[in-house]
């Protein structure tokens, strides 16, 4: 399992709206072509991303190859309990790669 | 499920069966975006206003004006790595929230970059990655709150080397 890269503010009050960052190590293969029609085959990109903030779903995506190689992708939520923020990158493979970042005031 | 995608792949090679590959493509995924529809395929090519039409169907969409801040660089020297920002000022109440926000780039063979989908638990509908752009383009930041209203912003950037592999 590749693993995901997650940063939050050091520093968070309660309530207060919090930017996640997170970033993940994936190729985000391209579709290939060849005489201008795209090779039939099985591409391994990130087609999905999850958040929870303490078991409750807070942001989701549905990506596509036009997102840049090794994703970022930053996010908000209200910081209204301390807990655990998980995001979870489902890639076409199958493969899913998991990062968490606590909350605490 | 693999007859299925066969099917599909066909229908959507054939000229003129954008419609046929979209109800198809719902199908198979239970109405998820359908361009993240058919994990690891080829989807077809997509004209940005067949994009707009499945998305949001007749929907009028609105210039969003000061209702959302998109930043995207002017000049992106690296098509294969272009950082935009999208945040939405929008209230996020129970009843009327930014359920999801699109960027679509007008020039890329598939416009539909990402669909983030937002909560009231996410506080602020704010969200930032990195795109691939063809070439240069329009790229569109658009929000589609839970009422169903739709709001666009628009901006060019121009591309020095496309990062879309042809």
């Amino acid at each position: 399992m590749s693993q995901v890269r997650i940063r939050i503010p050091e520093k968070i009050k309660p309530g207060e709206i919090v930017t996640v960052r997170a970033l993940v190590t994936h190729p985000m293969e391209m579709m290939a072509f060849k005489g201008g029609k795209p090779v039939e085959k099985n591409y391994d990109f990130i087609h999905k991303v999850e958040a929870t903030y303490n078991g409750r779903k807070v942001f989701e995506a549905a990506t596509t190859q036009a997102v840049s190689q090794n994703p970022f992708i930053s996010f908000t939520i209200k910081a209204d309990a301390p807990g655990v923020v998980k995001i979870m990158f489902y890639d076409t493979h199958g493969k899913t790669y998991e990062g968490q970042a606590e909350i605490k005031f | 499920m693999n007859n299925l995608r066969r099917t599909f792949l066909k229908v959507a090679g054939g000229a003129g069966a954008v419609a046929a590959a979209v109800s198809l493509g719902l199908s198979i995924s239970g109405g998820a975006v359908a361009q993240g529809a058919a994990p690891g395929m080829p989807l077809p090519d997509e004209q940005v206003a067949d994009t707009l039409k499945r998305l949001f169907g007749n929907r009028p969409i609105q210039a969003a004006g000061d209702r959302i801040k998109f930043d995207a660089p002017l000049i992106a020297e690296n098509g294969a790595v272009v950082p935009v920002r999208v945040d939405v000022e929008l209230p996020m109440t129970k009843d009327d929230y930014v359920k999801n926000v699109y960027i679509i780039s007008d020039k890329n063979r598939r416009p539909v970059n990402a669909q983030f989908a937002f909560t009231p638990d996410s506080g602020k509908a704010a969200v930032g990655t990195n795109i691939r752009l063809a070439s240069t383009g329009d790229v569109r930041a658009i929000a589609e709150t839970s009422k169903g209203a739709v709001y666009e912003v628009k901006r060019e950037v121009k591309v020095t080397v496309g990062g879309c592999g042809g």
